[in-house]
């Protein structure tokens, strides 16, 4: 029954899509983010519903969709860059094989983000994109944070709905990717119109950004909690009474401590004991023969070179009894382990070139999403009370917050290519787009609704 | 059962917003963007 339900809201999702071609966009993002057919074992495997999607969202591009207003960002630019290189290094990596495996999720992720501004022409597909996209962790977030509540968590043994580590479903990505979500759950509660902000939106947004937070103390992934303390220094740049915001998170961090469990607190203390803990050290040491191994292949060594690494290092742990503090120090052998890192992961996999043109894809996004933030604040300002300005900066700001975490987030997790952080580079170069071009001199009605000018024309006579 | 829950929330959700979408004329076009075709058209073939 459930299986047969779920395959009917994809193969509805797609057949909408028939009258509103946009929708096929949508039904890819959804597909992508929450992967139907890993939930369900009835029909979707067999269907190939992603590719269906994907060919469906492009053709009806192509075919049915007004490119009139398409424009090809810079970013989009480095990303095509990003796509042949890494298909160059593909080509020569150090192991072949396994680097085939990779390219086969990242070439898909890669060239989907470039599409994806293309079609977003309109306000109206700029939010629903950010709705779906929100929607769709949401469906992985609000079952783990349940399950957290009832004391399902635990390092590696919170069961998401899919139980294969691939995706958002892996426990370190998908507690940076909650947090970082956040203010765009914020956004979309506050500024939309498909769902109006009312009290339910609002109960529901609260109630999911509660599900975010719990989604690092369910996985128990320290990068979780760095990522909060980031989006607690963020929202004070545009909180209004800063103080008072100050001290309620104050309050709210030391009343949440007695409730978290043991394991929880216990594992996020090794943050600043990180020489006592395994996990923490071999990244270091990953880092470090990263570092060494580029001296010699500049240019990387493809997906997973990661592969050929090995690795020795010490474990310090003080045991302190009274006066005496009896220091055991370990040797640990280790091979092959993954970067932990999406800066090192660019540098060894893409070498310098590729780390270069990564970093200038995110730092360029930073940029434009200030310059936007700026900009229509000040329109906002100019149009006090007018609702036609005021989403724009939020939004603007609220895509920063959300890469700006993850960009923290990737300091000691390797997802330098997860497709839902390429659909949020997405949606800011299609939003950096449409509001390049909305503000331009000759196109000032595309801002408001064509009734309002005629409006203001009146009440100005 | 908590996963069931979960799904049926956001996808009911989903499909309740993809609903929405189909009746919005503003998914595919936005007032400024037929008026440059539409007064080119007016200015009639340029020579």
């Amino acid at each position: 029954m459930f299986n047969l339900a779920l395959s009917l809201f994809v193969v509805g999702f797609i057949a909408l899509g028939v009258r509103r071609p946009f929708l096929w966009v949508l039904a890819y993002l959804y597909i992508d983010i929450v992967a139907p057919q890993k939930i369900t074992y009835a029909i979707l495997p067999s269907l190939q519903i992603s590719l269906v999607a994907f060919i469906a969202a492009f053709g009806g591009w192509l075919l049915a969709d007004d490119k009139r207003n398409s424009r090809f960002s810079l970013r989009q630019t480095l990303m095509l860059v990003l796509l042949v290189y890494c298909g160059i290094s593909t080509m020569s990596a150090d192991f072949p094989v396994e680097a085939l495996a990779k390219w086969g999720w990242v070439w898909k992720a890669l060239l989907f983000a470039i599409f994806l501004p293309l079609t977003l022409r309109t306000r109206l597909r700029i939010e629903a994109t950010a709705l779906v996209m929100v929607l769709g962790a949401a469906t992985i977030i609000i079952s783990g944070s349940i399950k957290t509540v009832l004391g399902g968590g635990g390092y590696g043994s919170l069961h998401l709905l899919v139980n294969d580590n691939t995706g958002l479903y892996e426990g370190s990505i998908i507690s940076t990717v909650a947090i970082a979500v956040i203010p765009v759950v914020v956004w979309v509660a506050r500024h939309g119109t498909i769902f109006p902000s009312d009290w339910r939106v609002k109960l529901f947004a609260a109630a999911l950004v509660f599900a975010c937070l719990l989604m690092p103390i369910g996985t128990q992934a320290r990068t979780g909690l760095l990522c909060i303390g980031l989006l607690a220094i963020l929202s004070l740049r545009t909180a209004k009474r800063r103080f008072l915001y100050v001290t309620l998170m104050a309050v709210a961090a030391f009343a949440a401590i007695p409730f978290l469990p043991e394991s929880y607190t216990k594992r996020m203390s090794t943050i600043e004991n990180h020489a006592a803990d395994e996990s923490a050290s071999t990244r270091v040491a990953v880092w470090a023969w990263t570092m060494d191994y580029v001296k010699d292949h500049p240019f990387g060594g493809g997906f997973d070179a990661y592969r050929q690494n090995k690795l020795s290092y010490q474990t310090k742990s003080a045991d302190v009894a009274g006066n005496n503090t009896a220091v055991a120090v370990a040797d640990v052998q280790d091979k092959a382990r993954a970067y932990h890192s999406s800066y090192f992961e660019m540098l060894g996999e893409q070498g310098w070139p590729g780390l270069a043109v990564w970093l200038w894809l995110q730092l360029l996004g930073l940029w434009q999403m200030e310059r936007l933030r700026s900009r229509w604040n000040k329109r906002a300002a100019e149009h006090p009370g007018d609702a036609a300005f005021a989403w724009q900066s939020p939004l603007a700001n609220a895509l920063q917050q959300t890469q700006l975490i993850y960009l923290a987030g990737s300091l000691f997790v390797g997802i330098a290519f997860q497709p839902f952080v390429l659909m949020l580079i997405g949606l800011q170069c299609g939003l950096w787009s449409y509001l390049r071009r909305i503000d331009s001199p000759q196109r000032p009605s595309a801002i408001r609704p064509r009734r309002a000018p005629i409006v203001n024309a009146v009440a100005a006579s | 059962m908590i996963d069931y829950l979960a799904i049926a929330l956001t996808h009911g959700l989903l499909a309740l917003a993809a609903w929405r979408l189909l009746q919005r004329d503003d998914l595919d076009s936005e007032p400024g963007d037929a008026e440059p075709a539409r007064s080119a058209a007016k200015q009639g073939p340029r020579v």
